[in-house]
């Protein structure tokens, strides 16, 4: 039997593709006159995704480390929030440090605190989510801040370089360097292996409470870099932005292959996930369901896809 | 002009606006006079001219809600009477990052019409101006974003005849309280053109009209799942309220749950935009004085009406209001038809008998 559970593994991996080939088969045939295959269209599905395959690169680590972080969603505002206020009143590379930064910083509490004072990191990132929200409430003061800096906008938002939408190159480049750090180095293994049995990784000489440390970090340094990719989109930053980005990463990241319970991980498979998410969002309006019914059946299919994904092998 | 000083002067404007006290009446965003929705209309010789033309309409929503359904019904009737299909219909949940993605998903069905609530002013500019671009006639519901010029930019502004909501709201509150006494007023505290201008309409009618009653107590809210403790702070420090003013439904729902479990039958409150719990309370005698509602249903068919118009090229008013309309316990069957074209609750209308 010890043949079948490789295999097995496999085929479950595989299932994503074959979900997301399915469902873009199916809106091909169902939407073929209303404009889902149009490049535009196809175009705007993986612009609208970045930011969420971006947070969600960093939360594959953060997953497959066995810790969550909830408050990437928050940081996702502070850092858009921190970046304009900065590019108000200094050249825009300053916003771009002071976004990356904060993100960092708010990963950094959070990682500090699941370190050193071993708390759970649902409980702490669940606590560091309110008071990040609340800061960029009180920063903000419920305002949207314009972001008028053209390279900006141009760099993060809606320009390209060498006719390819500078938003997909970001993303590309996350996913990458993600997929790169997390298959090929020994950090990666090492954060496999922490996920999978901490005990055995410290035991092994895996330095445990500094590689949880840096997962949250990096995990903050996604949400700033999504906080980038949303105020150069919308030239405006808001304490709304990343809130309904939760759920919708999280979902992608485990219906592309992450076990919630740490120990396994795929990049490719979120941004599958990710793609999918926002193929079954655009998908659903251009078939002219009703809002309640875009939201039931794609939590239903949400539902299905992560029944099949998550499902552990029989041990 | 570079793009930042217009931006700034844009949101400066609206700015601005929100900052000043409520006006005598409802006025637009650049200052437009109000024209009523009754006079917006489509006759049957335009209609018929609509009709075959293959015309398509999106509906691109900043939420879900009752009054949302009723806006999306009036519209939906309106379209169909013209012959035009209602394509998509979405939700942004109040994201402006995603009502971005759905104005942008929305264009793939090419549609000719767009009727919206605008989410935000600066980046609403951005999402709305692809749409714009390629041809489409905007109409938007309450709110403008920023720099949009009328009519290159958009067909009108329809909302709400706010002044008179807030004014309406201190009326029925005045008449419950006899005129006099100590008002307790939860403001929506976030800048948002709507709730701005009802809130301070109320508070302006209490100071200029209504000399022997008093706002001794004023609460901002922004998350309505806080109303409850807001108001409980507010009772404790004034226990001798006569009314509160809340600045809409969902909130006035936590302000009767404070004073429900103060024992607190003596304060009244009045509200904005019709809902079921707070209705039943009305009706069964409780703290609930009236709802100042809007017609929803009429909004949803005047945008229709001037999206059309649009496409016709005739020329349609900046600034278009419905008007507001008061609920009390006397009208509330008929309250409900008005404003939303359906029954009221069963339990309401139990209650009644």
């Amino acid at each position: 039997m010890t043949l079948t559970l490789p295999s097995r593994a496999a085929l479950q991996g595989l299932i994503v593709y074959a979900g997301f080939i399915l469902i873009f088969l199916f809106f091909s045939v169902m939407l073929w006159d209303r404009g889902f295959l149009s490049a535009q269209n196809l175009t705007n599905i993986v612009l609208q995704t970045a930011p969420a395959t971006v947070l969600a690169v960093g939360l594959v680590f953060v997953l497959a480390a066995g810790e969550i972080d909830l408050s990437f969603g928050a940081a996702v505002a502070l850092a858009a929030i921190v970046a304009a206020m900065v590019m108000r009143a200094h050249p825009w590379p300053a916003g771009v440090l002071a976004g990356l930064a904060t993100g960092m910083a708010v990963g950094l509490v959070n990682g500090a605190i699941v370190a050193y004072a071993r708390l759970p990191s649902f409980l702490v990132t669940l606590a560091t989510m309110g008071v990040v929200a609340g800061l960029a409430r009180e920063l903000s003061n419920l305002q949207s801040i314009p972001v008028t800096a053209e390279p900006f906008i141009a760099i993060f938002g809606g320009g390209k370089a060498f006719g390819i939408p500078s938003l997909v190159l970001w993303t590309v480049a996350a996913l990458v360097i993600g997929h790169l750090v997390f298959r090929e180095t020994r950090y990666g293994a090492h954060v496999l292996a922490t996920g999978d049995n901490p005990r055995a990784a410290l035991v092994s000489g895996i330095k445990v409470a500094r590689l949880r440390l840096s997962v949250l970090v990096l995990s903050g340094f996604c949400a700033g870099l999504a906080g980038l990719l949303y105020s150069g989109r919308l030239q405006a930053a808001r304490y709304t932005l990343g809130e309904s980005d939760l759920m919708t990463v999280i979902a992608a990241v485990i219906v592309g292959g992450t076990a919630l319970t740490g120990g396994r991980g795929t990049i490719p498979g979120a941004l599958v996930g990710s793609l999918m998410m926002g193929m079954l969002s655009n998908g659903l309006i251009l078939m002219g369901l009703s809002v309640s019914w875009q939201m039931i059946i794609k939590g239903l299919i949400v539902l299905a896809a992560v029944a099949v994904s998550l499902r552990e092998p029989n041990r | 002009m570079t793009f930042a000083t217009r931006n700034l002067l844009a949101s400066l404007s609206v700015l601005a606006l929100l900052g000043l006290p409520a006006a005598a009446q409802t006025v637009g965003p650049s200052g437009e006079a109000a024209t009523p929705s009754a006079g917006i209309t489509v006759d049957d010789a335009q209609a018929a001219e609509l009709q075959g033309k293959g015309l398509k309409a999106a509906l691109l929503w900043h939420d879900q809600a009752d009054f949302v359904n009723a806006v999306t019904a009036g519209a939906t009737d309106e379209f169909t009477r013209l012959g035009i299909e209602v394509v998509a219909t979405t939700s942004a949940g109040f994201d402006s990052a995603k009502q971005l993605a759905d104005v942008e998903t929305t264009l793939a069905l090419d549609p000719d019409i767009i009727l919206s609530l605008p989410l935000d002013p600066v980046a609403s500019a951005v999402a709305f101006k692809k749409a714009s671009e390629a041809g489409v006639k905007l109409v938007f519901l309450s709110n403008l974003p920023a720099d949009y010029k009328h009519p290159a930019d958009y067909g009108a502004i329809v909302t709400d005849d706010l002044f008179q909501m807030g004014k309406q709201a201190a009326d029925v509150l005045a008449t419950a309280m006899g005129g006099k006494g100590k008002v307790g007023w939860i403001y929506h505290d976030a800048a948002y053109y709507v709730t701005n201008q009802r809130d301070n309409a109320f508070k302006t009618t209490i100071e200029t009209s209504y000399p022997d009653m008093q706002i001794v107590a004023e609460a901002g809210i922004s998350d309505p799942a806080r109303a409850e403790e807001i108001a409980n702070a507010m009772l404790l420090q004034n226990p001798d309220l006569g009314g509160i003013y809340v600045t809409w439904a969902g909130p006035a729902e936590g302000v009767l749950a404070a004073l429900r479990a103060n024992g607190n039958t003596t304060t009244k409150i009045v509200t904005l935009d019709l809902s079921e719990p707070i209705a039943l309370d009305m009706v069964k005698g409780g703290n609930v004085a009236g709802i100042v509602a809007d017609e929803a249903y009429e909004l949803g068919r005047a945008m229709a009406a001037v999206g059309a118009r649009a496409v016709l090229g005739i020329e349609n008013p900046p600034f278009i209001v419905a008007p507001a309309l008061s609920v009390t316990k006397d009208n509330v069957a008929e309250g409900w038809q008005t404003s939303l074209r359906k029954d009221a609750p069963a339990s309401v209308l139990d209650a009644l008998k």
